[in-house]
C-alpha cells in the first residue's frame, strides 16, 4: 500500500468539514429535514478515514510500513525548510488508529443524541474540523503541523464550549478556557522558533535526534517550552481548572474533547519527544512533579463533586496526571499503553455517564473514610477546589486588568481629545425609546451635520473638512458644471427654437420669398 | 480561430437574437442574454489559460485593415494589461444580468442594450487601434444612456442627461488628441496605436502635453478624477443597481485603461504633468473619501469611494515605476471587484427594504445573516485589510508611490484611514445596534443571489490571499511599457 494515500485521513473529514460548513452557510443543508445528510457524510467520510488509519496500522504491525512521507515544501528559505510531511508508521499512527476509531463512535453517536436540536448542522461542522485537526495533529512530521492541527482543535473546542453561545455563562467559560490554552500555545510556538533557530529544523525527527548537540540548557528550556504547551494542553496544574469549565458543550463533545482525545494531546506529545526529555533530567524531574501534584489535587477535588459530569472530569485529569508523573519517571511504554487504555475507557464512560446514573441511583455513592470525613477544612479546599482559579485570577487576571484600567485612562484623558473616539460606542442610541425621545425632541442641526460626527481633535477636523468639500462639491461640481451645463444648454435650445419659430410664422415666409424674388429680379436685371 | 472576435461577437450575436424574440418573452429573453453573457465569460477564461504571461507583445492578434488610406483597421490583440479587464468586464455583465431578475418592464430593450453595452466595453478592452477604440467608445455611451434614462430612479432624466454631457465633453477633447497626432506622419506599420505611439514621439514637447491634457480630460471624466466626477454620483445613484455594477465595475476602468495606454504614448508629457497628477489623485482620494463619510446614501457613499479608489489608480499611473503600474492595474481590478459586490449586495438589500438611507438600517445581522457576512467581507476589503485583493493593490501602490515622492505618500495613508471610518461606521449601522420592527421580516439572501455574491467575495478573497498568479499575469506587459517609457524619455 502506497504512503501516499495517509494524507486522506485528515483530509477526508476536513472535506467534509468544510463541505458541511458551506452548505449550512448557503441554507442548502439546513433543519431537521437534512439532519441525516449531514449525519451520513460526517459518518462515512469518517468511517473511510478509520478504515485507511487501520489498514495502515496493519501493515506496519506487519512490518511493512516505512516512515514519513513527505507532501512537499510549505515554506523554505536559506536556512530552513518547512515540509508537510505525515507519518506512517510506529505511535503516531497507533495513537491515529485509536483516535479515529473513537471519533467514528462518538460521531455516530451524536447523530442521535442531537437529533433535533438547533445547532446539528453546526455541530457536526466543527465535529469535523476538530477531527482532522486532532488527525493531522497526531500524524504530522512537522512540529509546525503539528501546531496547526493543535490549533484548529483548541478553535473548535471553543465553539463547542460555546455550542448555546445564547447563555453567557457558555460564552463566557468558551472564553477562559480558550484564553488558558494560548498560554500554552504560546510556549509551543516559542518551542518551533527555539528549534529553528539552534536545529535549523522543525521536523520531530530532526529535533529528537539532534538534540544531543544541543547545551544542556538550550535543550532544557526547549524541552520547558513544549512541556508548558503539555501542561495546558492536558490540563495539568496550574491550568486544571480549565477542564471543569469546559462541561458547558454537549456531553458527545465533552467526552471526545476533554475526556477523551484533545486533553491526551498534552501526554501525546512528551511522549513524542521521549529524547529531549529524556536527555534533560531537570525537566523530566518537573514533568513528575506536575503529574504527582495533578494527581493528588484532582482525586482530592473529584471527592467531594456531585454530579456525575464532574466527578468524570476530575477523575480523568487525575490519570492525565498519573501519566505525566510515569513519563516523568521515564516509564514511557507504560504511558504509552496508560495513554491508549484511559482514552477508550473515559470516552465510554462519559458516553454512557446517563445510563449511569440510571443504574445506579438507587445506590449512594461509597461515603469517603470516617478518618477524612471528619477534616472539615479538608473539605472546605476540595469544594473550593483548591482556590487555584481564584489564585490565578489574582495573579494573572487581576494585574492585567489593573493595567488596562490604567491604559484606557490613559486613553480617555489624552487620546481621545486628540484623535476622537469611536462615535457608535459613545453615541450610541441604547434602545428605542431613546430613539424616538431623540427623534421628537428639537433637532437644530440638520441632518446631514448631525450624521457625519466626530468626535476629538482629529474627529472635528474631518468632519469640518468634510463639510466645506461638501459645500464645495455641491456648489460647484454638482451644481455649477453639472446643472448650469444643462439650464445653459436649455436656454440655448430655447433661443434656437424662436429663432426658428420665427423663421416659420408666415409675414417672415412672405418676407423670404419676397427678397428671393428680388434677388432674383436684381440677377435677371 | 479568431477567438478574440469569437468573444467581441457574442454578445452582439445575442443582440440579434433579442431582436427577433418577442417582447412578452421574457424568460426567452433573459434565457438567451444569460447563456451569452455566461458564453462570453467562459470565452474570456479560455482566453486567459492560453494567454502566456511571459510574453509581452499582444497576443491572439487579429489584424484586418479597414482603411488603408488613413491606416486604420480592425486590430484586436490583448496583453497583460486587458487580460484582467477582458475577464472582469465578461464576469461582472453575467452577473449584473443575474441581477437584472429585479427589471419587469420593457425586458427586452434592457436586456439589449446591456448586452450592446458589453459588446462595447469588451471592444474598447481589445481595440488595438485608436479609431476603432474610439468608436467603441462611443458604443458604451448611448446603451448607458438609455439604461440610465428608462430604467432609472426618481432624478433619472437628469443623471443621463448629465452624464451624457460630461462624458461627450470629454471624449471631444479625446478625438482632439487622436487628431492632433495623425496629422503627424504615420508610418503605417502595424496598427493605428502602435504607429500613432511612433508618430508622437516626433511631436514638440508643448504639442504633447496639450495632446496629454486632451487625452486626460477625456479619460479622466470617466475614471473620474477629482474635479471631473460632477457626473458620478447622480449617475451611480439613480441607475438601476445592475447598472451600477457595470457603470462602477467596468466603465470607470475604461477610463483608466486608456489613460494608463495614453502615458505609455507620450511619457514626455506624463512627466511633465506629475507633479498635476499626483496632486489631483491624492486631493482626490482624501475628497472622495470625506465626502463618502459624509453620505447617508448607501449608493451615493459607494460612489464617492469609487472616486477615492480610482485616485488609487491615478496614482500608481503617475508613478511611472514598476511598483506603482502594477498597483493601478491591481486596483483596476480590486475595485471592479470591490465596487461590483458593493452595489449588487446593496442592489439586493435596497430590493427588499426600498430605502437607501444608512439611518433606517439596524441590527440586520439577526435576520439576514449570510447577507451581513459578504458586506461586511467586502466592507472590510474596500478599506484594504490584508488577506483581500484590495490590500495587494493599495501596498504596491503605495511602494510605487513612496519610491516616487517618499514623505508626500502620507495623505494616501490618510485616505485609507478615512475609508476605514466610513466602512466600519457602515458596518455598525446596519448590522448592530437596536432591533427596529421594520427591519424585522427581511428575508436573507436567496440561492442565486448567495451564488453570485459568493463568487465575487471569494474572488476577492481567493485573489488576495494568493495574489502571486494574478500579479504574474501583467508584470511581464508592465516592464515593456517602462521599457518603451524609458526610451521615449529624453
Amino acid at each position: 500500500m502506497a504512503a501516499y494515500w495517509i494524507v486522506w485521513v485528515p483530509l477526508l473529514p476536513f472535506l467534509t468539514g468544510l463541505l458541511i460548513g458551506v452548505l449550512h452557510f448557503g441554507q442548502w443543508l439546513d433543519g431537521e429535514r437534512h439532519e441525516k445528510i449531514t449525519a451520513r457524510m460526517s459518518v462515512w467520510s469518517m468511517a473511510v478515514s478509520t478504515l485507511l488509519v487501520l489498514s495502515y496500522l496493519i501493515a506496519d504491525l506487519s512490518g511493512m510500513q516505512v516512515d514519513a512521507q513527505v507532501y512537499g515544501s510549505w515554506l523554505s528559505n536559506s536556512r530552513f525548510s518547512i515540509d508537510f510531511s505525515l507519518q506512517s508508521s510506529g505511535f503516531n499512527l497507533a495513537v491515529a488508529s485509536v483516535f479515529a476509531l473513537l471519533l467514528l463512535i462518538v460521531m455516530r453517536f451524536s447523530v442521535n443524541y442531537l437529533h433535533r436540536e438547533a445547532g446539528f448542522h453546526r455541530f457536526f461542522f466543527m465535529l469535523n474540523g476538530f477531527a482532522a485537526a486532532m488527525l493531522l495533529l497526531v500524524l504530522s512530521g512537522n512540529a509546525l503541523f503539528t501546531f496547526v492541527g493543535w490549533e484548529v482543535a483548541g478553535v473548535c473546542s471553543y465553539g463547542l464550549i460555546a455550542y448555546a453561545y445564547d447563555r453567557p455563562v457558555a460564552a463566557h467559560n468558551a472564553t477562559r478556557v480558550f484564553v488558558t490554552n494560548r498560554i500554552g500555545d504560546g510556549g509551543f510556538i516559542v518551542g518551533i522558533a527555539l528549534a529553528l533557530l539552534w536545529l535549523d529544523s522543525a521536523d520531530w525527527h530532526v529535533i529528537n535526534t539532534s538534540v544531543t548537540e544541543l547545551d544542556r540548557g538550550d535543550a532544557t528550556l526547549l524541552a520547558l517550552c513544549f512541556s508548558l504547551a503539555a501542561f495546558a494542553k492536558s490540563a495539568q496544574i496550574p491550568f486544571t481548572p480549565w477542564l471543569a469549565r469546559a462541561m458547558e458543550g454537549p456531553t458527545p463533545s465533552s467526552a471526545i474533547f476533554y475526556g477523551g482525545v484533545m486533553t491526551h494531546a498534552g501526554v501525546f506529545l512528551v511522549i513524542q519527544l521521549q529524547p529531549l526529555f529524556t536527555q534533560t533530567p531537570v525537566v523530566m524531574l518537573l514533568l513528575a512533579l506536575v503529574g504527582a501534584i495533578t494527581a493528588i489535587y484532582s482525586y482530592w477535588i473529584g471527592l467531594s463533586q456531585t454530579d456525575i459530569k464532574s466527578s468524570q472530569i476530575f477523575a480523568a485529569s487525575t490519570q492525565l496526571g498519573v501519566m505525566f508523573l510515569e513519563c516523568g519517571l521515564g516509564f514511557w511504554t507504560l504511558a504509552f499503553w496508560h495513554l491508549c487504555a484511559h482514552v477508550v475507557m473515559r470516552c465510554y464512560l462519559l458516553l454512557t455517564a446517563p445510563s449511569i446514573l440510571h443504574v445506579t441511583h438507587t445506590q449512594p455513592i461509597k461515603p469517603v473514610p470516617e478518618r477524612w470525613a471528619r477534616c472539615h477544612s479538608a473539605f472546605v479546599v476540595s469544594l473550593q477546589r483548591g482556590w487555584l482559579e481564584q489564585a490565578l485570577d489574582w495573579l494573572v487576571v487581576k494585574p492585567v486588568q489593573r493595567l488596562s484600567k490604567d491604559m484606557c485612562t490613559i486613553d480617555q484623558r489624552i487620546i481621545d481629545p486628540l484623535l476622537g473616539s469611536p462615535a457608535p460606542a459613545i453615541k450610541a442610541v441604547a434602545s428605542l425609546a431613546q430613539r424616538e425621545e431623540q427623534k421628537m425632541g428639537a433637532n437644530l442641526h440638520s441632518d446631514e451635520d448631525s450624521f457625519a460626527q466626530g468626535s476629538g481633535l482629529a474627529g472635528k477636523l474631518a468632519q469640518w473638512s468634510a463639510a466645506l468639500m461638501s459645500w464645495f462639491e455641491y456648489h460647484f461640481i454638482l451644481r455649477g458644471l453639472g446643472k448650469n451645463s444643462i439650464q445653459l444648454g436649455r436656454q440655448l435650445g430655447h433661443a434656437a427654437n424662436r429663432f426658428e419659430q420665427l423663421l416659420l410664422s408666415p409675414r417672415y415666409l412672405v418676407l423670404f420669398v419676397i427678397i428671393t424674388l428680388m434677388v432674383a429680379l436684381g440677377y435677371a436685371a | 480561430m479568431p477567438i478574440l472576435s469569437a468573444l467581441l461577437w457574442t454578445p452582439a450575436l445575442g443582440v440579434l437574437l433579442l431582436a427577433a424574440v418577442s417582447g412578452h418573452q421574457t424568460g426567452l429573453i433573459r434565457l438567451i442574454s444569460n447563456l451569452m453573457a455566461l458564453s462570453a465569460f467562459l470565452l474570456a477564461c479560455g482566453i486567459l489559460v492560453g494567454f502566456d504571461s511571459a510574453d509581452s507583445r499582444m497576443q491572439f492578434s487579429e489584424f484586418y485593415p479597414l482603411n488603408p488610406k488613413l491606416g486604420s483597421a480592425y486590430a484586436l490583440g490583448v496583453d497583460g494589461l486587458s487580460m484582467p479587464m477582458l475577464v472582469l468586464a465578461t464576469l461582472l455583465s453575467s452577473i449584473a444580468l443575474l441581477a437584472s431578475f429585479s427589471i419587469t418592464e420593457a425586458v427586452k430593450g434592457y436586456h439589449i442594450c446591456v448586452l450592446l453595452l458589453e459588446f462595447g466595453m469588451l471592444g474598447v478592452f481589445m481595440a488595438q487601434d485608436w479609431a476603432l477604440f474610439y468608436i467603441f467608445w462611443e458604443v458604451t455611451l448611448i446603451p448607458l444612456y438609455f439604461l440610465i434614462d428608462r430604467w432609472g430612479g426618481k432624478r433619472r432624466h437628469a443623471a443621463s442627461l448629465n452624464f451624457v454631457l460630461y462624458t461627450m465633453g470629454g471624449s471631444v477633447f479625446m478625438l482632439l488628441s487622436l487628431l492632433a497626432i495623425s496629422q503627424y506622419d504615420l508610418e503605417h506599420q502595424g496598427s493605428l496605436m502602435a504607429s500613432m505611439g511612433q508618430a508622437a514621439q516626433s511631436m514638440p514637447e508643448f504639442e504633447q502635453v496639450l495632446v496629454l491634457l486632451g487625452f486626460f480630460l477625456g479619460f479622466g471624466v470617466k475614471m473620474p478624477i477629482f474635479p471631473l466626477h460632477g457626473w458620478l454620483p447622480l449617475a451611480h445613484v439613480e441607475a438601476p443597481s445592475p447598472i451600477s455594477i457595470l457603470l462602477s465595475g467596468i466603465l470607470l476602468k475604461m477610463g483608466a485603461y486608456g489613460l494608463l495606454r495614453s502615458v505609455v504614448m507620450l511619457p514626455v508629457a506624463a512627466k511633465v504633468l506629475q507633479p498635476v497628477l499626483v496632486f489631483l489623485a491624492l486631493f482626490g482620494m482624501v475628497y472622495g473619501g470625506l465626502l463618502a463619510w459624509r453620505q447617508r446614501d448607501l449608493k451615493a457613499m459607494v460612489a464617492y469611494s469609487s472616486l477615492s479608489h480610482m485616485g488609487v489608480v491615478l496614482l500608481g499611473i503617475a508613478t511611472l515605476n514598476h511598483s506603482g503600474f502594477s498597483g493601478a492595474i491591481l486596483q483596476m481590478l480590486a475595485h471592479g471587484l470591490l465596487a461590483g459586490t458593493l452595489f449588487l449586495l446593496i442592489g439586493l438589500l435596497y430590493e427588499r427594504t426600498h430605502t437607501r438611507n444608512l439611518q433606517d438600517y439596524s441590527s440586520l445581522v439577526n435576520t439576514m445573516p449570510r447577507f451581513a457576512a459578504f458586506m461586511t467581507l467586502t466592507l472590510l476589503a474596500a478599506m484594504g485589510l490584508p488577506g483581500s485583493v484590495g490590500f495587494i493593490a493599495e501596498l504596491h501602490t503605495l511602494i510605487g508611490g513612496f519610491q516616487q515622492w517618499g514623505g508626500l505618500m502620507v495623505f494616501f495613508s490618510l485616505s485609507i484611514l478615512i475609508s476605514a471610518a466610513y466602512a466600519m461606521r457602515t458596518i455598525g449601522m446596519l448590522f448592530t445596534g437596536p432591533v427596529k420592527p421594520r427591519m424585522q421580516s427581511i428575508a436573507d439572501l436567496k440561492p442565486i443571489e448567495l451564488l453570485m455574491s459568493g463568487v465575487l467575495v471569494s474572488s476577492i478573497v481567493l485573489l488576495g490571499l494568493l495574489p502571486a498568479p494574478l500579479i504574474q499575469l501583467s508584470a511581464e506587459t508592465v516592464n515593456r511599457m517602462l521599457r518603451v517609457i524609458a526610451e521615449r524619455l529624453p
